[in-house]
């Protein structure tokens, strides 16, 4: 045989092959076509008159369990009480709210209401809401729903932590339905982002939970173990199974008011599953055992240990680069006069120049703790907006690099000096010495505390760091004052500045430094108060951006919280979970769930 | 029944002083339930004051102490902050756990352990008596911790046993035996743990007790009448050496089971161990109290049915 016959050869097997794998492929395409058709069949088709969400998604195919875990037991399912992130992850899945944060594009979009117009004083939002849609035990939604929903979360008796998103300028917005499908809010003034208050704000269905508020225990509806089909929503999944101690499973919700191009339900998956791992370190263990389809907030060093077997191991791995949490160092610069603390009152002193923070702050190596604690998987900060928040971040605040020499003058300038062994000492001659005490078990935080005793032991100052259980440290902070500076870190919940007012408004329940304090103690904090205040009501988003960079600035300058980084999103899936598009704003990775789908696993491939 | 009513007295006072000590320690402990919220900039100060004073937490201690004992007598025990539950029902989804784990250890560790310790010391000084001191002194020298941490890297690292939990996803759907089989491999890991454990304190009590009734002059005397080595040690030794032994019966439920909370949050079994541990971070303070309480109320039991046991067979504890 020739080399001519052996290629023709060759080439009539590859004929074959060819034809056979067209077969092959047209038999699965059939198979497809089936499993799809079946699929359609045990979801209702739509409704006459149901105004579906049509979504852009790249088309999937229904069918199969995704399995991700949270870090504890969900404490309820109820939307109104709840505050831990493991139970607001799982109502997330089966709830709907009127007007939702895209995660990615940090934009609203219309969800249950369609449509919405805001009167030209910001003071009346006017919603429509979709007609035809229907609650995950069928029964229908509408404007009634609504308005319970508000009345539920405005009542002073309900106690619900959400009710003061829905109080603007002291005044709770009133609710009011025009029609079956309209209803209008009213806020007591103009909210630049009156838009934003309405994500995440579950509707809750009236014909359930309606008897339960009468009576008065609407704080104690819908725990894990209620009966699967008394807990109801309008998400795209809802509850199948709690196992106490071990998992939770959602099911799809069969009257899920979006559909894709094609006209397809979703969602896609059947079910998702939460196992409830306990801690990060459990969460990777069980995602590198292949038990999970997803993992989100990573830490570094486990996403490196990750990163090195990814291939064999069937999953992709992501860093979103920094999200929206900051960490930060600050003084104590409360009110200390009637605690009776003698060494905090003195130290207190170098404390509340702006100076030595600014020292402290210029002689911080905020590369080297990215660098070291966080394996360069974070970005520096000034400021504390961080880079993710692209809507707000003012770009133009300073970036000084590390100078020693800097904060040596600035120390200089207030009346320190150096002992002949390096000691910095005050204007008195005291040492300059003081603890950092920031919360034991967070690694990053330890470490990081570990680089500010070094960074700051190069100016003389004598640095201790007490690692504190977290309920101890919040003690300190919050009650007795305890305590001469402290490392902590804040999660925005949102790009836009509002969620973060009481951070910055005199008497806030998080102007950490000082919340002993109505009046303003410096120039620059009642200005902060101010501007806060301003761009709360200021419609034009470029007048707002004005302001809010100017708060920056003067965070920056002022230092009330020294930023030091803001630590990337590190996510995993499983390399045939399609649709996957995790964003650095919280809820990270299944935000959107519904679009979510498996691609059909090869043989090679673990699932 | 006069021993009986003392034995239930002293457990009365026994569980209302440890439930007075757990409300004090909590009270001393810095923090509470509701600062993590404080932290959250979304929620204003007035919202948690309101919580504070719907939970009851801006009483004194006194008034909270009394407002329990009325919802024990309530079967609530006390009412979860976390979880806007009452304790009751939390506590005996996760108790039943925590007694299949720590009940299938302690009966495994109870049918090996006081057949080997009877076996080294009727072999007294030869190579089994050798060879089981070494186990045993190794056994021993091993924490709990590092013994629950290898066993954990060896599930993940082979793929033989799950990674935590009790039951697998889907379980629910399948039939009993598989099941049955499903809980067994969860369970096999954490068991294992609890059962190397305490395997070593049996060894060594039933060795001693039944080396000082071979020693003792009854045995000698029996045996000087020619009655077989096998009756001896089965009729004879066995019952005698059996007082020491039952004692240890309510010592090591206790210690076993102060040794699964450590294990069950390890290991992630859905026991007492992992919702004790979380309520007692989060400040969680009926939740923590409850569990208290459950385990003692464990350890107090597991002492009363070793006191009964001793009460029926010793002749001397019924003199007194």
């Amino acid at each position: 045989m020739d080399n001519f016959e052996i290629l023709g050869t060759l080439g009539r097997f590859r004929q074959i092959l060819a034809a056979l794998g067209r077969q092959r492929f047209r038999v699965q395409l059939v198979l497809a076509g089936i499993a799809i058709t079946a699929a359609r069949l045990t979801l209702p088709a739509p409704y006459p008159n149901e105004e579906l969400l049509v979504t852009s998604n790249p088309i999937g195919r229904y069918g199969g369990r995704l399995v991700a875990a949270l870090r504890s037991e969900p404490k309820t399912l109820n939307p109104v009480t709840a505050v831990d992130v493991a139970s607001l992850e799982v109502i997330r899945r089966m709830t709907a709210d009127l007007i939702h944060i895209n995660r990615y594009t940090h934009r609203t979009e219309p969800a249950l209401a369609k449509t919405w117009k805001v009167s030209r004083d910001g003071r009346h939002y006017i919603l429509h809401l979709r007609r035809g849609i229907r609650f995950s035990d069928g029964r229908p939604f509408n404007a009634d729903d609504v308005v319970f929903t508000f009345q539920v979360l405005l009542d002073e008796k309900v106690h619900s932590p959400q009710r003061d998103l829905l109080v603007v300028g002291g005044e709770p917005i009133a609710a009011r339905k025009i029609d079956a499908y309209t209803v209008e809010f009213e806020l007591p003034q103009a909210d630049a982002a009156a838009e934003r208050i309405f994500d995440s704000i579950a509707i809750l269905p009236r014909h359930v939970l309606q008897k339960v508020y009468d009576e008065e225990k609407m704080d104690q509806a819908w725990t894990p173990g209620t009966p699967s089909g008394e807990v109801v929503g309008l998400g795209p999944f809802r509850l199948k199974e709690y196992n106490p101690g071990q998992h939770i499973i959602l099911e799809r919700n069969p009257y899920y008011w979006k559909a894709d191009r094609t006209g397809n339900r979703l969602p896609y998956l059947d079910e998702i599953a939460f196992l409830f791992a306990g801690s990060e370190d459990a969460q990777f263990a069980r995602f590198q055992a292949g038990e999970l389809d997803v993992v989100s907030r990573l830490s570094p060093d486990n996403f490196s240990l990750l990163e090195r077997k990814r291939q064999a191991r069937g999953y992709k791995l992501y860093d979103l680069g920094p999200g929206f949490q900051y960490e930060f160092l600050f003084f104590n610069l409360n009110d200390m006069s009637s605690k009776g603390t003698e060494p905090i009152v003195r130290e207190q002193e170098w404390f509340r120049k702006v100076e030595f923070r600014q020292a402290v702050s210029a002689a911080l190596d905020r590369e080297g703790i990215v660098r070291l604690v966080y394996q360069g998987r974070g970005a520096p900060l000034w400021g504390h907006v961080t880079p993710a928040n692209k809507m707000w971040v003012d770009a133009a605040l300073p970036r000084p690099p590390r100078s020693l020499d800097r904060a040596r003058q600035l120390l200089k300038s207030v009346g320190f000096s150096w002992k002949d062994d390096g000691t910095l000492i005050d204007s008195r001659g005291e040492i300059v010495q003081f603890s950092i005490v920031t919360n034991a078990g967070n690694s990053q935080r330890e470490k990081t505390a570990t680089i500010i005793q070094d960074d700051l032991a190069k100016l003389g100052m004598r640095v201790h760091v007490v690692p504190l259980e977290f309920r101890a440290l919040t003690d300190r902070v919050f009650h007795t004052f305890d305590y001469e500076a402290c490392l902590l870190g804040l999660v925005s919940g949102d790009a836009d500045p509002n969620p973060e007012m009481n951070v910055w408004i005199l008497g806030g329940g998080t102007h950490l430094w000082n919340l002993s304090q109505s009046r303003a103690s410096a120039q620059w904090e009642s200005e902060i108060d101010g501007l806060m205040r301003r761009q709360l009501t200021t419609l034009d988003y470029h007048q707002r951006k004005k302001l809010y960079d100017r708060v920056q600035q003067l965070v920056a300058e002022d230092l009330p919280l020294i930023c030091l980084v803001s630590p990337n999103i590190l996510v995993g899936a499983k390399e045939n979970l399609e649709n996957f598009q995790p964003a650095n704003l919280s809820d990270y990775a299944l935000w959107n769930a519904d679009q979510l789908f498996f691609r059909k696993a090869s043989p090679d491939q673990p699932r | 029944m006069r021993y009986y009513t003392r034995r239930l007295l002293h457990t009365i006072f026994l569980i209302f002083g440890v439930s007075v000590l757990s409300f004090l320690f909590m009270e001393l402990a810095p923090g509470e339930f509701f600062d993590e919220m404080r932290l959250n900039p979304q929620i204003s100060p007035e919202t948690v004051v309101a919580l504070r004073h719907q939970y009851g937490l801006d009483k004194p201690l006194a008034v909270r102490y009394v407002r329990w004992v009325q919802s024990v007598f309530k079967g609530e025990f006390g009412f979860s902050f976390a979880y806007n539950r009452p304790v009751a029902p939390l506590l005996m989804s996760r108790a039943r756990n925590t007694l299949l784990l720590t009940l299938t250890a302690t009966l495994f560790a109870w049918l090996i352990g006081i057949p080997w310790g009877v076996w080294i010391a009727v072999r007294k000084g030869k190579w089994p008596d050798h060879f089981s001191t070494v186990v045993v002194t190794g056994l021993v020298s091993v924490p709990d911790l590092l013994l629950a941490l290898v066993a954990l890297l060896v599930a993940m690292r082979t793929g033989w046993f799950p990674v935590g939990g009790m039951v697998s996803l889907g379980s629910s759907e399948w039939g009993p035996a598989h099941k049955v089989e499903d809980v067994a491999s969860h369970l096999f890991c954490p068991a294992l743990v609890l059962f190397l454990g305490s395997l070593p304190t049996i060894i060594r009590h039933a060795r001693t007790a039944m080396l000082g009734v071979l020693d003792s002059g009854f045995v000698r005397a029996a045996q000087a009448h020619g009655i077989s080595s096998r009756r001896l040690l089965f009729r004879h030794a066995l019952p005698a050496a059996a007082g020491p032994l039952i004692s240890l019966v309510g010592i090591s439920v206790g210690t076993l089971l102060s040794a699964s909370l450590l294990v069950e949050a390890i290991m992630g079994w859905p026991g007492i161990g992992p919702l004790l541990l979380e309520a007692i971070l989060a400040r969680d303070l009926y939740l923590v109290v409850g569990a208290v309480i459950f385990s003692t109320a464990f350890l107090v039991a597991g002492n009363l049915v070793a006191d009964a046991l001793l009460y029926r067979i010793d002749p001397r504890i019924r003199g007194e």
